[in-house]
């Protein structure tokens, strides 16, 4: 208990309280003087029009790599759960990009979607639709991280939701199909609400990871164009390694904790967490 | 051994470790040679050159054995400032190669004034250096570093591709360059590749040919000035109009396209003709054409190399930087890397007027400027204001709403008029 406590609170809880104290300072690493600021960068944050579009990406990327994810995981895993070589290849193929850093992910993509040498543009121009610059387009590059973002992640939802459809005892099934019931109303009234719990998990992953997402972005837009990606911690990347403006983006990550606890609670409503069982 | 005992185990050996730590930041204090070691961000086709560097004062000095360590620069930017402030990191180090990046380790007490200037060959040569670069790197009549490098840009242009169009000699003037790179671009090449972000500043030069900038001498934005409008006006109708380049590139993209034959030209630094010659381009490389005005302009890039406050070596460090800007040291490098010299004594040297490559990069040093010097949070003004205000503008077009919109925010960042 000792040992976990210490380090519990050396490497999680004591940097957090820093990061909040910072957060209320015009805090530079190392300057001499530290001027206290109170709430002067969150209320700084308000005006700051980066600030805002980035938390409108943070949260439409969320939204949307979620809603996708969970739709495209569950309608895979309905369709691949049972047992033959053919569910299992086809299995595998989609929980392989799973495994692959974001980073490799992000630059290979980057590298496929480029107009002048990428593979995306060739099939494009074969095709007589022209070369299209999906990472510069203000109006497409927000849609094509998310793509990618859904690509990479589709697979763990499916696996996870595999193991959750398989989890459902078959006597439920049984005994619905005595009732007479369709295939519909199989999954309306006895998949899913026996995969409520698994469906909270996947969501719940998925929400946090997309709020947090960091390392794509990075690497596929650097937040460009004209901040059309960016998101709340490559801005707070900016902010505290780039500019060296620590007390400013200690203060965004508090409020991305807020938004993530926010989101987390609304997800405990939304799947009446508390009657799950 | 009970919990007690374990535990106490642990926090002895943790105490030990953090204590070893703490000690960093500039190795033995004891007897043989001292050790120095060194942080730098050279991962391009210059790296040779400044490992030679080393090497060569490694041999020259038995008493002191340095180590380059070379990283991406972001790495650098990331570790450094709280690496050099705990006492920790390397003794001597090329922070970034951003604007006035020296600013923020001179604020935070992380550098340490050069004291051993003077003439002769283990002192700093200051008297030697490019005024500018002097200036750069000077806080309070304090100098807090030397240029670890001085590039200046030259226009790269593709033999192949002009001989095609029928253009027998690379523009001389801006005119010329306007009317090459909109003639050029056909068959689905790029007259003048652009690069706006992550990149040598290709824009800042542009500007100043058609007689504008970016920040005055009170660091007040000039952007929005009839002057800068101006400036910006005919390469944003060029590149949204008449796509000489596509938008939103980075350095590295911009020099893939030009490296794969997809752009007849590119206003690039010294570092990029290897790679361009090992892709089998049939590559010129002239002085940036003369300006609207008549004068001929382009941009002068360095990196400052700087020594951490914290060094338990300063003599030796400052000895090492003393080498690194030698007459020696620096004739040696630029004939191997292209690079103009960093000393304005070396100009009239017969080996360096020789070499096809190098003397068109030194020639262009008496007109070369930096971007934002000295200019407060100029890192800043850079990735809030300046690069989104090309990138915008290359999109939209509106010039005028642009420049405003970001005169205001940079005004703000440099408290200009304070």
């Amino acid at each position: 208990m000792g040992p976990s406590l210490l380090i519990l609170g050396v490497f999680v809880l004591w940097p957090i309280v820093r990061s909040l104290w910072y957060s209320l300072h015009d805090w530079t690493v190392g300057a001499a003087e530290q001027p206290w600021a109170g709430l002067g960068n969150y209320t700084k944050l308000l005006g700051d029009e980066q600030f805002r579009r980035a938390l409108a990406n943070t949260l439409i990327i969320t939204a949307a790599s979620t809603a996708v994810l969970v739709a495209v995981g569950l309608g895979l895993a309905l369709a691949l759960t049972s047992e033959n070589v053919v569910t299992r290849v086809i299995r595998s193929a989609f929980f392989f990009p799973t495994v692959i850093s974001l980073t490799t992910v992000g630059m290979v993509w980057r590298f496929l979607l480029d107009p002048d040498i990428g593979l995306v543009g060739g099939v494009t121009n074969a095709l007589g639709l022209g070369a299209v610059n999906w990472l510069q387009s203000t109006a497409l590059a927000l849609p094509t991280v998310i793509f990618v973002n859904v690509w990479k992640n589709a697979g763990f939802v499916m696996i996870v939701l595999v193991a959750g459809l398989k989890a459902i005892p078959g006597e439920y099934y049984e005994a619905a199909a005595l009732d007479g019931a369709r295939r519909a109303q199989l999954l309306r009234y006895v998949t899913l609400p026996a995969l409520r719990p698994t469906l909270l998990f996947v969501t719940f992953i998925v929400t946090i990871q997309s709020l947090q997402l960091f390392d794509l972005v990075y690497v596929m837009t650097g937040g460009g164009p004209l901040f059309h990606t960016d998101t709340l911690v490559t801005k707070l990347y900016r902010d505290g390694f780039v500019n060296y403006r620590t007390g400013y983006a200690a203060a965004t990550s508090w409020v991305l904790f807020i938004v993530v606890v926010l989101v987390s609670a609304l997800q405990l409503r939304i799947f009446r967490y508390n009657d799950a069982d | 051994m009970n919990n007690k005992r374990v535990l106490a185990a642990l926090a002895a050996s943790a105490a030990g470790l953090l204590l070893s730590a703490c000690g960093g930041g500039g190795g033995d204090a004891g007897s043989g040679p001292v050790s120095l070691t060194v942080w730098t961000g050279f991962t391009g086709g210059d790296r040779p050159g400044y490992e030679q560097i080393v090497k060569d004062f490694t041999a020259a000095h038995p008493d002191i054995k340095v180590t380059m360590t070379v990283q991406p620069w972001d790495t650098i930017q990331q570790k450094l400032p709280s690496a050099w402030l705990t006492g920790q990191g390397p003794d001597i180090a090329a922070p970034s190669s951003d604007p006035n990046a020296i600013a923020q380790y001179v604020k935070t007490n992380s550098v340490l004034a050069l004291t051993a200037t003077g003439a002769g060959d283990d002192k700093i040569n200051t008297d030697q250096f490019a005024p500018a670069l002097v200036k750069e790197f000077t806080y309070n009549d304090k100098l807090y570093a030397v240029p670890a490098n001085y590039a200046t840009l030259s226009l790269y242009y593709n033999k192949k591709l002009f001989a095609a169009a029928g253009i027998g000699k690379p523009p001389a003037t801006v005119a010329e360059l306007q009317q090459d790179a909109a003639k050029l671009t056909t068959g689905g090449r790029y007259g003048l590749v652009l690069a706006d972000n992550n990149t040598i500043q290709m824009w800042p030069v542009l500007q100043w040919l058609s007689g504008g900038d970016i920040v005055g001498a009170d660091n007040c934005s000039v952007l929005s000035t009839p002057a800068g409008v101006a400036s910006l006006q005919p390469w944003v109708d060029l590149v949204k109009n008449r796509k000489i380049s596509p938008v939103g590139l980075t350095g590295a993209e911009a020099d893939s396209i030009f490296s794969a034959g997809k752009a007849a030209m590119e206003i690039n630094g010294p570092w990029a003709a290897p790679g361009y010659k090992s892709a089998g381009i049939d590559l010129g490389i002239a002085t940036v054409p003369a300006g609207a005005s008549g004068q001929p302009v382009t941009l002068g890039s360095t990196a400052p190399l700087a020594v951490s406050a914290k060094t338990k070596h300063p003599a030796q460090a400052q000895q090492f930087l003393a080498y690194w800007t030698s007459r020696t040291a620096q004739l040696k490098f630029s004939l191997s890397t292209g690079f103009p010299p960093l000393r304005t004594d070396l100009a009239g040297d017969a080996q360096l007027k020789a070499d096809p490559t190098v003397s068109v990069f030194a020639g262009q040093v008496p007109n070369a400027k930096l971007y934002l010097p000295q200019v407060p949070n100029a890192t800043q003004v850079d990735t809030d204001a300046y690069v989104p205000l090309i990138q915008k503008i290359t999109r939209d077009g509106d010039v005028a709403g642009g420049t405003a919109a970001a005169a205001k925010q940079i005004d703000e960042l440099t408290g200009c008029g304070k």
